[in-house]
C-alpha cells in the first residue's frame, strides 16, 4: 500500500506552541466557544441547565420547543434541553476516550514499525492491514454484540476500530521523518537514539495528526451514535447523544426536535472541533500557512 | 471563513428543521373506518376479482414453515389452515375440522375433517395427513419446541379413517382445541416435511388461501392466490378463492419507514402502526386491531432471590408505580393498561376484577418497604439496608418484544419507582439472549419484562410449569392450573383460571403493563380485511381492492 | 510484464491472502473463546425457552454432531479454513441454509449501494472542488464549508431526514425502494454526501498545493484557460490522495450501509451482519466478515492500479 503523495514535512526541534494572540479568526472563536461550552456541559453541567435530565413529567409529554423548554420535551416529558447538556458527557468520554484509545494503538503500532522498518516493519504493517479490513461498524457491532453495550464497550470499540487509519498516518510520518536529512544529521553528531526520537520523530510525526485527531473525536462520536441507532447504544435511561437520536427517530415526523436536536449537537461539536483543528494545522505548520 | 462554514452548518441544519416540522402535522378527514378482530357483520360492496396487496410488515423471521413465534405466525397464517379457529367471542368454530368430541376423561380428541381439500403441492388433505404434522412437531428428531412449549401431553395420534382424526393425550388439558387454533399448529402438507429443514425453513406448504412463490430474503414475500382455496374458516366471509391475484408481504422495521409507506401509497396496509401517529391514521385510514390474548407485556418478578424474595417489597414496587399513567401516555391511548399482569383482557376466563390492583400509591408502597425493613436511606434517596442498596435490575429485549414506547413505560417506571426508594437499572439484552434464557437465572435479574401471546389461558399452565420466569410456584397455583386443565366443565375451569390469576397478580409475581397489540391500518380501498381472533393474524382471503 | 513486476504481483496477492486469512482466524477464535456453551445457547435459542433449562448431553449430542462442537477446536478451526478455502463457509445455525447461498441472495444490493455511493461521492467531490477551489473568498471558503459540513453528518441522521423529506413528505421518492434503480437514489446520496466531504477535504488541499506548482504556472502562461488547466493538469495530481482513501472508503461504506439499509428497509448484507452478530449465529458473521475483508482486500489492490495508472511517476517501478 502506497503512503500519500506528501511535501517533505517541516522539521522543527520539539514542538513549538503557536504564537499568541496570532490572527484568530472570528470562526475560530466561535468554534472555540461551542467546544468550551459542550467542555462545560460535560464537567458542570448543572451550570449549564437547572433541570434534572431524569425527571419525567407524564403532563408535558412531547412539547414543541417553547420558552419552558427550548429544545423541547421527549416521550416521557424530560426536559431535551436538560438531557442533550447531561448528555455531552458520555459523548465526549466515549468521542475523546475513543480517541485517545486509537491513538495509544496507533503510536505503538505505527511508531513500532515505522521505527524498526525491516521484518518487524513488515509484519506489523500486515497487522494494521488486517485491523483495517474489519469496517469500524462491524468491528464495533461484533464488539458490542460480545460484551453488551455500556460507555466503557463503546470507546474500545470505536477505539480499536479506528486505530489502523491513524497507525498507518503514524507509521508514513515516522518514516518520512526518520529518513530526512536532518535526523540523519542528528544521529551523525551522535545525539543518542532515544533523544533524537523524543525530541524530533516524535513531535515532527505527530504535528499533522492533531488535526486528524480532532476530526477523529467527532467522527469517534457519530461512530458510537450509529451503534446506538441500530440498538446498540449505552442503555437507557442515558442521555448520551447517540442514544437520544435512537429514541427520537421513531418521532420524526410527529415530534422533529427529538432527532435534530442531538444530532445538531453531535455534528456542532463536530464541526467546531474540526476548525479548530484545521486552525492549529495552520499554526503548527507555520511555512505552509495560507 | 470559518464563520463563513459555521453559519453555513447552522443555516443548513435549521432548513432541514424547519422543514421537517412543516412537514409534521397529520390531518382530519373523512370518516373511516375502526376494527377490533373479526371480519366486518356485512360486506359492503360487491368483491372485485384482482390486483395486489401490498402489506408491510415488521419483522423478517429467519425461518419460515415452523413458526415459533408470533411474528412467524402471522406469516404462516397466510399458506397453512389449522384444524379449528376462534371467533371473538372465544368460541371454537371449525376449519379443516368440520366438528370434534372430546372423551370424558379429556384424553382423547375425535375431529372429524373437512372433505374434499388439497394441499397446494396436489397431494390431499386427510387424517393421515394431520397425523403426520403432530408426529412432526413431537418427534424428538425434528420437535418443534414451540408446540411442545404449548402443551406437552402429546402422546399419540392416529387416522380413524381417511376423515377422522383422533388425537389422544398422556393428560387432560381443557384449553387444547383453542390452543391449536393457534397457526403454530396450521398443518402442513407431509410431502413437504419430508424435505431438508432448510427447504422446509423456505417453503411451507399448506391448505391456505395463497402459495409462497418467493422469498426475496430482506425484502418481501411474494404470495399469489391458491385457486383450489376452499377451507376458511366458519366466521370468514366466503369460502373460496381469495380475491386478489397476488399478495406482497414487506418487511419494513423501521417505523417511519413503514408508516411511510402507507401515506406515500406504496403499502395497501401496515402492521404495527406507530401509536404516535395512530390517531392520525383513524382519521386516513380503516384501522384495526387486535390485543394479544395470553400473558401481557408484564413485569415477571423475581420471586425467589433478591429484593423482590420478599412479597412487601414486590407489592411496594406495583404500588409505587403509576403504570397505567406510563402506559397510556407512552402510547399515545392507543393501547390499553394491563393492571392484571397474568392475562390479557382479550383472552378467555380473563378475571376483570384484577385489573384495578396496585393502582398507584407511593405513600403505600412507602410503608411497605419500611415495613419490609428497607427503613434507611442513602444520600440519593435510594433505600438501604443492613449495607445492601434496593437495587433492582430490569432485564428486557428491545426491538419487536420491548417496542420504543414499551421501552419510555419501563423508562417512567424507572423514575417513579426511584421516588419511593428503588434503584431501578435498565439492561437490554438482545431478543436472541432472551430466547436463550441467558438472563432468566435468579442471580442475574430482578424483572424480566416480556409478553407471551397465546390464544387460551392456557398460558397460565405452561407459563408456571414451562416458562415460569418469576419461578412463583406455590402449591395453591399449581393446584389451581391442574384444576382449570383437567376438568370439562367450563364453570370450574373458569373458577380455577380465576384462581391462578388472583394468586400470580395478588402475589405480585406479575406485575402487569399492557396487552401486546396488533394495529394495522389500511387504505379504503382495501375491503373485508380482518384479523383473526386466535393471534391477530391478518387475513387476507375476503380482501379486495374496491374500485 | 516484466519478472519484477510479476513477483511484486505475486506478492501482493499473498499479502492479501494473508491478511483474509487472519481476519478469519481472528472470528472463529473470538467467537469461539466468548461463546461459552455454544451447544446449549443454540439449542436454548431454537427452542424459544426464555427460561434457562439445563441440557443433558443427550439433548445437546444432536446438534454437536450436526456442527461439530464436541471436536476439539483446533479441528474445528482446521475444518473451518479449510472449508473456506473451497468456498464454503458453512451453514448459518438459525437459518439453516448455507452461508454463501444467505450472503450470495443480498449481496447485490449492498454491492450496488456502496459502488453508486462511490461513485457519486466522487462526481460530487470533483466538481465542487474544479468550481471553487481558489476562486476567491467567498467561493472558497463556501466550498470549504460544505465539505466539512458534510463530512460531519451522521449515515442515519441524514438518511432519516432524506427520507422524511424527499420521499415521505414530497414523495419524489418511493419509500421503499428495494432493488429499483430509482430507490438507490436517496440511499446513495446519504452515503455519498459524507463522503465526498471527506474526500473532498483530502483533494482540496492537495489541489490547491498543485495550483502553486511551477508546471502550472507555466501551462498558464503559455495561454493555457484555467478550466482546462484545472481539469488536465491539476487535477491529475490533486486526486492522488483521494484515490488512496477510497480503498478505505469502501470499507467505511459497507458500515455506512448497515445503518442506511436499516434507515430504507433495503434488502443487503448490512441487516443480515447485524441480527448475525446479536444471535452469536457465528457462521454467518464469520462469512461477512471475511467477505467483506476480500471485498477490501480487492479494492486496495485497484486502488494501487489505478494509482499507476493515474500518476505517471509511479510507472516505472
Amino acid at each position: 500500500m502506497s503512503v500519500a503523495t506528501a511535501d517533505p514535512p517541516v522539521l522543527r526541534r520539539g514542538l513549538e506552541l503557536p504564537r499568541a494572540a496570532t490572527l484568530l479568526r472570528p470562526g475560530v472563536i466561535l468554534a472555540g466557544l461551542v467546544v468550551a461550552f459542550f467542555v462545560v456541559a460535560a464537567i458542570a453541567p448543572a451550570l449549564l441547565s437547572s433541570g434534572d435530565p431524569d425527571k419525567i413529567n407524564l403532563d408535558a409529554v412531547l412539547q414543541p420547543p417553547a420558552i419552558d423548554h427550548v429544545f423541547g420535551t421527549d416521550q416521557s416529558g424530560r426536559d431535551l434541553y436538560t438531557r442533550v447538556i447531561y448528555g455531552a458527557r458520555e459523548s465526549l468520554l466515549i468521542g475523546f476516550g475513543a480517541t485517545a484509545l486509537a491513538m495509544v494503538l496507533a503510536i505503538a503500532l505505527g511508531g513500532v514499525a515505522g521505527l524498526a522498518g525491516g521484518v518487524v516493519d513488515g509484519v506489523v504493517n500486515r497487522g494494521i492491514e488486517v485491523l483495517f479490513a474489519f469496517p469500524v461498524l462491524m468491528l464495533a457491532l461484533l464488539f458490542v454484540a460480545v460484551f453488551g453495550p455500556s460507555v466503557r464497550t463503546e470507546i474500545i470499540a470505536v477505539g480499536i476500530s479506528s486505530a489502523p487509519g491513524y497507525a498507518r498516518m503514524i507509521r508514513g510520518q515516522v518514516m518520512a521523518v526518520r529518513d530526512s536529512g536532518y535526523v540523519e544529521a542528528a544521529r551523525a553528531l551522535g545525539h543518542p537514539y532515544g533523544r533524537v526520537v523524543g525530541v524530533h520523530i516524535f513531535p515532527n510525526a505527530m504535528r499533522p495528526l492533531v488535526v486528524v485527531a480532532t476530526l477523529g473525536v467527532g467522527q469517534s462520536i457519530v461512530w458510537a451514535s450509529g451503534l446506538a441507532f441500530l440498538g446498540l447504544g449505552v442503555p437507557p435511561p442515558s442521555p448520551e447523544w447517540g442514544a437520544l437520536l435512537d429514541a427520537g427517530r421513531d418521532y420524526i415526523t410527529k415530534a422533529w426536535w427529538l432527532e435534530v436536536m442531538p444530532g445538531l449537537a453531535i455534528v456542532l461539536f463536530a464541526l467546531s472541533l474540526t476548525t479548530i483543528g484545521r486552525w492549529l494545522q495552520r499554526r503548527l505548520e507555520g511555512g505552509t500557512a495560507r | 471563513m470559518k464563520l463563513l462554514r459555521l453559519s453555513l452548518s447552522a443555516a443548513v441544519l435549521l432548513l432541514a428543521s424547519v422543514l421537517l416540522a412543516a412537514c409534521g402535522s397529520g390531518t382530519d378527514s373523512a370518516s373511516n373506518v375502526a376494527h377490533t378482530d373479526g371480519p366486518a357483520a356485512t360486506a359492503s360492496t360487491k368483491p372485485v376479482k384482482g390486483g395486489t396487496i401490498y402489506y408491510g410488515g415488521e419483522q423478517e423471521p429467519p425461518c419460515l414453515g415452523r413458526p415459533e413465534w408470533v411474528q412467524e405466525a402471522y406469516i404462516d397464517r397466510q399458506v397453512l389452515d389449522s384444524l379449528v379457529s376462534i371467533d371473538d367471542n372465544g368460541k371454537v368454530i371449525p376449519w379443516l375440522a368440520k366438528s370434534w368430541t372430546v372423551s370424558p376423561d379429556g384424553k382423547t380428541y375425535t375431529f372429524k375433517l373437512k372433505p374434499g381439500v388439497k394441499f397446494t403441492d396436489g397431494t390431499p388433505f386427510n387424517a393421515q395427513a394431520v397425523v403426520d404434522n403432530f408426529n412432526y412437531w413431537y418427534d424428538e428428531k425434528t420437535t418443534n419446541y414451540s408446540n411442545l412449549g404449548e402443551f406437552p401431553f402429546y402422546k399419540s395420534s392416529k387416522a380413524v379413517d381417511d376423515l377422522t382424526f383422533q388425537l389422544d393425550l398422556t393428560h387432560p388439558y381443557s384449553p387444547l382445541l383453542q390452543t391449536i387454533t393457534q397457526a403454530y399448529f396450521g398443518i402442513s402438507s407431509p410431502q413437504s416435511l419430508r424435505r431438508s429443514e432448510a427447504e422446509i425453513c423456505e417453503d411451507p406448504i399448506g391448505t391456505g388461501p395463497f402459495i409462497l412463490d418467493k422469498w426475496n430474503h430482506g425484502q418481501n414475500l411474494e404470495f399469489s392466490t391458491n385457486p383450489n382455496y376452499d377451507s376458511a374458516p366458519a366466521n370468514a366471509i366466503h369460502q373460496g378463492a381469495p380475491y386478489v391475484e397476488k399478495l406482497i408481504w414487506s418487511f419494513i422495521p423501521d417505523p417511519t419507514t413503514r408508516y411511510g409507506s402507507l401515506t406515500s401509497g406504496q403499502s395497501t396496509a401496515i402492521y404495527d402502526v406507530p401509536t404516535q401517529n395512530w390517531e392520525e391514521a383513524q382519521g386516513q385510514f380503516n384501522t384495526y386491531e387486535h390485543m394479544e390474548g395470553g400473558k401481557p407485556v408484564t413485569l415477571n418478578m423475581n420471586t425467589v432471590a433478591g429484593p423482590f424474595a420478599d412479597l412487601k417489597v414486590r407489592q411496594a414496587f406495583a404500588y409505587g408505580t403509576n403504570r397505567k399513567a406510563d402506559v397510556e401516555s407512552a402510547f399515545n391511548g392507543a393501547v390499553p393498561y394491563a393492571g392484571n399482569g397474568a392475562l390479557t383482557l382479550t383472552t378467555p376466563d380473563y378475571d376483570p376484577q384484577l385489573a384495578d390492583a396496585f393502582s398507584y400509591d407511593p405513600k403505600k408502597a412507602e410503608g411497605l418497604l419500611d415495613e419490609a425493613g428497607w427503613t434507611q436511606k442513602n444520600s440519593d434517596g435510594i433505600r438501604t439496608k443492613d449495607g445492601k442498596e434496593l437495587t433492582v435490575k430490569i432485564v428486557y429485549a428491545a426491538g419487536a418484544v420491548i417496542t420504543q414506547e414499551g421501552l419510555t413505560v419501563l423508562q417512567d417506571i424507572q423514575q417513579q419507582a426511584k421516588q419511593v426508594g428503588f434503584d431501578v437499572v435498565l439492561v437490554p439484552i438482545t431478543i436472541e439472549q432472551l430466547f436463550s434464557g441467558a438472563y432468566s437465572k435468579p442471580n442475574k435479574f430482578d424483572i424480566i419484562a416480556q409478553y407471551f401471546t397465546h390464544s387460551s389461558p392456557g398460558v397460565l399452565w405452561a407459563g408456571v410449569r414451562q416458562f415460569n420466569q418469576s419461578m412463583f410456584e406455590p402449591p395453591a397455583l399449581l393446584q389451581a392450573t391442574e384444576e382449570a386443565v383437567s376438568t370439562n366443565d367450563p364453570a370450574k375451569q373458569k373458577a380455577a383460571w380465576y384462581k391462578a390469576q388472583e394468586l400470580l397478580v395478588k402475589n405480585a409475581a406479575m406485575v402487569g403493563l399492557y396487552p401486546q397489540p396488533v394495529l394495522v391500518a389500511a387504505k379504503p380501498e382495501l375491503q373485508d380485511f380482518w384479523l383473526e381472533a386466535s393471534q391477530g393474524e391478518p387475513v387476507f382471503s375476503d380482501a379486495f381492492l374496491s374500485q | 510484464m516484466s519478472a519484477v513486476k510479476a513477483k511484486r504481483a505475486l506478492l501482493r496477492i499473498l499479502g492479501a491472502l494473508l491478511v483474509i486469512w487472519a481476519v478469519a482466524t481472528i472470528t472463529f477464535f473470538v467467537e469461539a473463546g466468548l461463546s461459552g456453551n455454544r451447544a446449549e445457547a443454540l439449542l436454548n435459542q431454537m427452542a424459544g425457552t426464555t427460561r434457562s433449562v439445563e441440557r443433558t448431553p443427550a439433548e445437546l449430542a444432536p446438534i454437536n454432531r450436526e456442527y461439530g462442537f464436541d471436536k476439539p477446536l483446533m479441528t474445528q478451526y482446521v475444518e473451518y479454513i479449510g472449508g473456506i478455502a473451497r468456498g464454503d463457509f458453512g451453514r448459518s445455525y438459525l437459518q439453516h441454509q448455507s452461508v454463501l447461498t444467505i450472503i450470495s441472495r443480498q449481496v447485490g444490493p449492498t454491492i450496488a449501494l456502496t459502488v453508486s455511493a462511490l461513485v457519486l461521492a466522487w462526481l460530487i467531490m470533483l466538481t465542487r472542488i474544479v468550481v471553487t477551489a481558489r476562486r476567491g473568498r467567498f467561493l472558497t471558503g463556501f466550498g470549504s464549508g460544505v465539505e466539512i459540513v458534510s463530512a460531519g453528518l451522521p449515515t442515519y441522521w441524514l438518511g432519516v431526514i432524506l427520507l422524511v423529506i424527499f420521499a415521505i413528505d414530497l414523495q419524489i421518492f418511493p419509500v421503499q425502494g428495494e432493488t429499483s434503480l430509482v430507490g438507490l437514489v436517496l440511499p446513495a446520496i446519504t452515503l455519498a454526501i459524507p463522503l465526498s466531504g471527506f474526500l473532498g477535504q483530502v483533494t482540496r488541499d492537495e489541489f490547491e498545493k498543485v495550483l502553486e506548482q511551477p508546471f502550472v504556472v507555466s501551462a498558464r502562461t503559455r495561454g493555457m484557460g484555467d478550466l482546462a488547466v484545472r481539469l488536465r493538469h491539476v487535477l491529475r495530481h490533486a486526486v492522488l490522495p483521494a484515490i488512496t482513501l477510497s480503498g478505505w472508503a469502501l470499507g467505511a461504506l459497507i458500515s455506512g450501509a448497515v445503518l442506511v439499509e436499516a434507515v430504507f428497509a433495503r434488502p443487503g448484507v448490512g441487516n443480515i451482519i447485524v441480527s448475525a452478530a446479536q444471535s452469536r449465529d457465528v457462521p454467518l458473521v464469520s462469512g461477512i466478515v471475511v467477505l467483506v475483508a476480500i471485498v477490501y482486500v480487492i479494492a486496495n489492490l485497484l486502488v494501487d492500479i489505478a494509482y499507476t495508472v493515474v500518476d505517471p511517476r509511479l510507472r516505472s517501478t
